[in-house]
């Protein structure tokens, strides 16, 4: 049930498969300061941006080992904000070269009932966690600082932990396939946060 | 040809010596003016420039398109006692007239007597040295030299890493992949395994029901199959609870089973 590769699918009209080239890595609660600071420095001149999300992960099983991953994503501070729908692919294995990990990813948003209707459609919540911190912007990257929270009561999102005493951080752009030249511009932004925070690829099946 | 190599050099240099000039003149400034304010690294730096451009004067100088300079003679042609406005401009006020007092001073190629006497005493004393000893004492110097060198660079670097152990440690590797695993499989989030969570799901809401048959898992699989309605879906709810602490290995076996005998393929 994956897309297949990019590479592999005829353009049969529709929208084009974006891609999401990410680099991640994390920072200590005490380091966060001069994190945002340096961010505040190097990003584009806006306002500083907080959230609050709830993100909920839905996985559909067939019969095929593999399930059927779909996130959501509400904003629990700002109101009126549509839900996000989120389809994250396996990550590409490209050659060495490219310095960021690279999936297909398509987003959409939707009205609140979202998950009724994942629920209807025969999703099942796998996980959940809420995230708690700021968003820089530089061109077309966008850099996340946050916090993972895990939630004590399924349901009741007022009865979080902190999962650890870091703050993810996550350096990402969502661009057409092929454009390579993103990830050695998303790589000579990562040597900017050196050695506050190390950014790199890290492969999620590695830590299974 | 020679005559455009000499205007070249003598450009040059006058470049480079003005440069000089500037320079001792801001530090000259800076010793009468801020001498209370003043910090070592700062006083470095002033003579750190000056050096530098002692330096680039040298090789200026040794240049191997300069004419040898040694066997140009300057000549004054015209001594005269009256004020002469271009040298003022030139020289900046300092040398309004170019007469007999002035053209000894500035035309010198001597040294200072002092100075003389103590070349003309390091000259004998290099002479009396017989070569091999004259050798062995540039080895034990630039031996003594690279010690030293080594010793300060050693100190410098144990200082730098030991300043950097302490700031070093702003993220931590094991942190980062549990946070990265977190988000991409939900390590540690899962929301199946404590049991405490079990035992305190409520039907609350149809809505809120909806969201908690979805946490606990796969019980719910035979029910939603059916058309979406509210009552079997509270329905489900209550069965799920009564079935969930101690029954969910099994519970899961048999859901699946009946999910791939179900008529309607997903």
């Amino acid at each position: 049930m994956e897309a297949p590769p990019v590479t592999m699918m005829p353009v049969t009209g529709g929208t084009i498969n974006m891609m999401e080239y990410l680099l991640q890595g994390s920072v200590l609660d005490q380091s966060l300061e001069s994190l945002l600071h340096r961010l505040r420095g190097l990003c584009d001149n806006m306002e500083p941006e907080t959230f609050l999300d709830h993100e909920m992960v839905f996985l559909l099983k067939g019969q095929q080992a593999s399930p059927f991953v779909l996130r959501a994503r509400r904003s629990m501070d700002k109101s009126g904000m549509p839900w996000h729908l989120r389809y994250l692919g396996q990550p590409e294995i490209g050659d060495k070269n490219r310095h960021a990990l690279v999936r297909n990813c398509v987003d959409i948003a939707t009205s609140d009932n979202l998950t009724d209707f994942l629920v209807e459609m025969g999703f099942r919540m796998d996980h959940e966690f809420v995230a708690k911190g700021h968003v820089f912007r530089k061109g077309i990257m966008k850099i996340v600082v946050y916090k993972i929270f895990r939630i004590l009561m399924p349901g009741n999102t007022d009865s979080i932990e902190p999962l650890s005493l870091s703050y993810l951080v996550e350096l990402n752009v969502v661009a057409p396939a092929g454009q390579d030249v993103v990830s050695d511009d998303m790589r000579n932004f990562a040597e900017q946060l050196k050695p506050l925070v190390h950014l790199e690829k890290i492969d999620p099946k590695r830590l299974m | 040809r020679e005559e455009k190599q000499l205007e070249l050099t003598l450009e040059a240099l006058i470049s480079q010596v003005a440069d000089l000039k500037n320079s001792l003149v801001s530090f000259i400034y800076k010793l009468e003016n801020e001498y209370d304010r003043l910090t070592w690294p700062s006083v470095l730096d002033s003579f750190a420039l000056l050096s530098g451009q002692l330096n680039t004067l040298n090789k200026v100088l040794k240049h191997e398109k300069t004419p040898l300079l040694r066997n140009q003679v300057i000549i004054p042609l015209v001594l005269s006692p009256d004020r002469d406005e271009e040298i003022m401009r030139q020289t900046e006020g300092r040398v309004p007239v170019f007469s007999h007092e002035v053209v000894p001073d500035h035309l010198r190629t001597k040294p200072d007597p002092e100075v003389e006497e103590q070349e003309k005493q390091l000259i004998t004393d290099a002479a009396r040295i017989s070569p091999d000893g004259a050798q062995k004492q540039i080895q034990s110097l630039n031996k003594m030299c690279s010690n030293l060198l080594e010793k300060i660079s050693k100190e410098e670097r144990e200082s730098e890493s030991g300043g950097l152990r302490q700031n070093k440690q702003t993220f931590n590797p094991t942190d980062t992949n549990a946070l990265v695993a977190a988000v991409a499989f939900g390590k540690g989030l899962s929301n199946r395994r404590p049991p405490g969570s079990g035992g305190s799901v409520q039907s609350g809401q149809p809505g809120a029901g909806a969201i908690i048959a979805g946490a606990s898992g796969m019980q719910q699989v035979p029910m939603s199959s059916a058309p979406a309605q509210q009552q079997p879906m509270l329905a489900g709810v209550q069965m799920a609870q009564a079935g969930q602490p101690g029954k969910m290995p099994s519970g899961i076996k048999t859901n699946i089973k009946s999910a791939s005998m179900h008529p309607y393929q997903r």
